[in-house]
């Protein structure tokens, strides 16, 4: 009896601050505008559109804009190429925080050749969006879904399961050459995660104000580094003394890798979708060099963990490793979205970095002279070196 | 683009009191000319959603024509209703103290400029007060006439000021019109009369640009250079740098639509555009 009233006094004290908060954002709210005279007045809005997406089509112009900043914002003129042109709006001209509208201009756009859109605001601020060579956008057709999708197998699944055929090789070599294989796997986990941070917080920065900032990335790499932890911890419950080994470890690195090959199928597919990458040939036999290696990180724990993974097992492997990249291309090819993009990054980064550590409490403990041995700094070395020369093929 | 599909903003005659200046009055040396001019900040909207925070006399841009005789004592009184200080600074021959360049009027003040107006021509005024850049661009400016002693021929007179805004602050142009309005005179197009002789008196006041210029259509002009003489060019093309001014004079000989229009390209498409329908 006693218990549950001391747990209701706790909860009624903790919403003190609460209700206080509220009464003072109240107030504040009905005569703040009072107090922040007393400081200055606000400089005016910078009244810049974000220009979401612009598709081409045959003979027209869609041009997706959003308004960032707090105050309404309103679409005056377009022009295109410095020519003020007439449009029709599908949705609003004014536009509220957040709110979005599409802009039709019909057009005769030259295929292969620069454009520049502009739109500018009723108080005359011009936002300038250029396309650096004008092509058809993609519509949505199986063709393309197919082509796509052909395209992340070729970048994701196909190399990671060449790179598990390395699994006999592995079960030969000695201990001390295994920990520096397992090193190279914390290596090029570690490039992935960096790339992975350096992509996420590209896209925070171009992202409108109040949707971004550093800390969303923080959020996107802590929400997936704890659940990586998390999972860890559930797979090795039963291992000794809470380090990851064998199958369990090769399914965490195979996740984080996956995570990561969504977000190279999601570069691919957006790239593709807004006309900015010559699919070449050769860039995809440059991401197949440079995923090879991750199929080396997954072999290289079953391999040390000596009992025989079964070849179904190591196919599921190379699917969870691969196959988002699949995902991903089919995501970045059909739907634009830079907010879930940077989120998703940082989710990849986050994952990453789990693994590195995981890895590298595997390294400590399994191997004769823990991480400084010169196996496993070799490794380490050796893993980020070998992403990065493979990665200038896919450059 | 023509008609009603032209991104222009304004109503039908909203331009009229700039286009078609006030009949020449004959030589009467010593007459009194009086003008008023109040500076004012207008909000203008210069492009259809387009607002302009300008600076101008009697509320327009370009300012009001000032038309005088030669050998006219022109009386200008300027009012400063305005939030920065300002003058008028006239194009012609006066005295020193009567330039607008040293009698500064500050926002509440105002100034009466007096001076016998001459030579005859086509000039202009504007803002001298520092930044002048600042001042001219913001819209302080119009067309100031002296007609000759001996009368011109009568014809159908038209005025065409050229100038730009730069409405976001980069020092370059965003619209280009003529009189004001971007494209107003491509979604109105200007009625003239084949039988009769059109004289546009021309002036460019575009700030930022080195030049602007006047191109006509499926016809030619004499073009009269700061109309002070007799000595004309015969073209379809002129080029004016800011503060250049002309006459221009015209018997068309069809009719029909013709445009009109900068000569530079990115000027036409950025409002710089109209239409003369001949009937």
């Amino acid at each position: 009896m006693e218990a549950v009233a001391e747990r209701r006094r706790w909860r009624l004290l903790a919403a003190v601050p609460v209700v206080l908060l509220v009464a003072a954002v109240t107030l504040f709210s009905t005569v703040g505008g009072s107090l922040t005279d007393l400081v200055g007045e606000s400089p005016p809005p910078a009244d810049e559109f974000d220009v979401r997406r612009v598709e081409l089509r045959p003979g027209e112009i869609r041009i997706r804009v959003t308004n960032p900043q707090r105050d309404d914002l309103t679409i005056g003129t377009v022009a295109v190429d410095d020519a003020i042109v007439p449009y029709e709006l599908d949705g609003p001209r004014m536009l509220g925080r957040l709110r979005s509208s599409t802009i039709v201009v019909p057009y005769d756009w030259v295929e292969g050749e620069p454009l520049a859109i502009g739109v500018t605001s009723s108080t005359g601020i011009q936002t300038v969006h250029e396309i650096a060579a004008a092509v058809e956008t993609p519509g949505a057709s199986g063709r393309r879904f197919l082509g796509l999708g052909v395209i992340g197998a070729l970048v994701g699944v196909f190399p990671i399961a060449l790179g598990l055929l390395w699994l006999p090789a592995l079960r030969r070599a000695r201990p001390e050459w295994l920990a520096a294989f397992m090193a190279l796997t914390g290596g090029l986990l570690s490039f992935l995660a960096v790339e992975a941070l350096g992509e996420a917080l590209e896209l925070q920065a171009a992202l409108p104000g109040p949707l971004g900032g550093p800390g969303l990335i923080l959020l996107g790499v802590a929400a997936s580094y704890l659940s990586l932890t998390l999972l860890s911890h559930r797979l090795g419950g039963a291992g000794a003394g809470g380090v990851l080994g064998g199958v369990a470890l090769a399914t965490l690195v195979a996740i984080g890798i996956g995570l990561h090959n969504f977000g190279e199928g999601l570069a691919i597919g957006t790239s593709f979708a807004l006309g900015e990458l010559a699919l070449g040939s050769f860039l995809i036999v440059g991401f197949m060099v440079h995923n090879v290696t991750e199929g080396l990180g997954i072999a290289t724990p079953v391999a040390e963990a000596g009992r025989g993974a079964s070849t179904a097992r190591l196919g599921v492997l190379a699917l969870v490793a691969g196959a988002p990249a699949i995902l991903g291309a089919w995501t970045g090819g059909f739907v634009t979205n830079d907010l879930l993009a940077a989120v998703f990054f940082a989710a990849a980064a986050g994952a990453a970095f789990e693994v590195v550590v995981e890895v590298a409490r595997f390294v400590a403990r399994r191997t004769p002279e823990g991480l400084t041995s010169p196996y496993a700094l070799g490794g380490f070395f050796a893993g980020v070196a070998v992403m990065y020369l493979t990665g200038l093929f896919a450059g | 683009m023509i008609g009603h599909d032209v991104p222009a903003p304004g109503g039908p005659h909203d331009l009229d009191d700039l286009l078609l200046p006030a009949a020449a009055l004959p030589h009467r040396p010593g007459r009194v000319r009086e003008y008023a001019l109040t500076a004012l900040d207008r909000e203008l909207e210069i492009a259809p959603g387009v607002f302009f925070p300008a600076w101008t006399y009697n509320g327009t841009v370009p300012g009001p024509v000032i038309r005088a005789t030669e050998d006219d004592l022109l009386r200008v009184v300027l009012n400063n209703a305005g939030s920065h200080a300002h003058t008028i600074h006239f194009h012609g021959i006066h005295p020193a103290n009567m330039d607008g360049v040293f009698e500064v009027v500050p926002p509440g003040e105002s100034f009466t400029y007096e001076f016998p107006a001459r030579p005859y021509g086509m000039h202009l005024y504007h803002c001298h007060a520092t930044p002048i850049k600042k001042h001219i661009h913001k819209g302080l400016y119009g067309a100031f006439i002296i007609d000759p002693p001996k009368p011109r021929p009568p014809a159908q007179e038209l005025v065409l000021v050229m100038n730009g805004y730069d409405t976001d602050g980069d020092g370059e142009n965003n619209f280009y019109t003529v009189n004001g309005l971007a494209f107003y005179y491509a979604k109105y197009p200007i009625r003239v009369r084949r039988d009769t002789l059109v004289r546009i008196y021309l002036a460019n006041l575009t700030e930022f640009d080195l030049v602007n210029s006047f191109h006509l259509h499926g016809d030619f002009f004499r073009y009269y250079p700061t109309g002070s003489s007799d000595q004309f060019e015969y073209t379809d093309t002129v080029m004016l740098c800011q503060g250049q001014r002309g006459i221009i004079e015209i018997e068309f000989a069809n009719t029909g639509r013709f445009m009109f229009h900068a000569h530079q390209s990115e000027f036409t498409e950025l409002g710089w555009m109209g239409f003369f329908d001949v009937v």
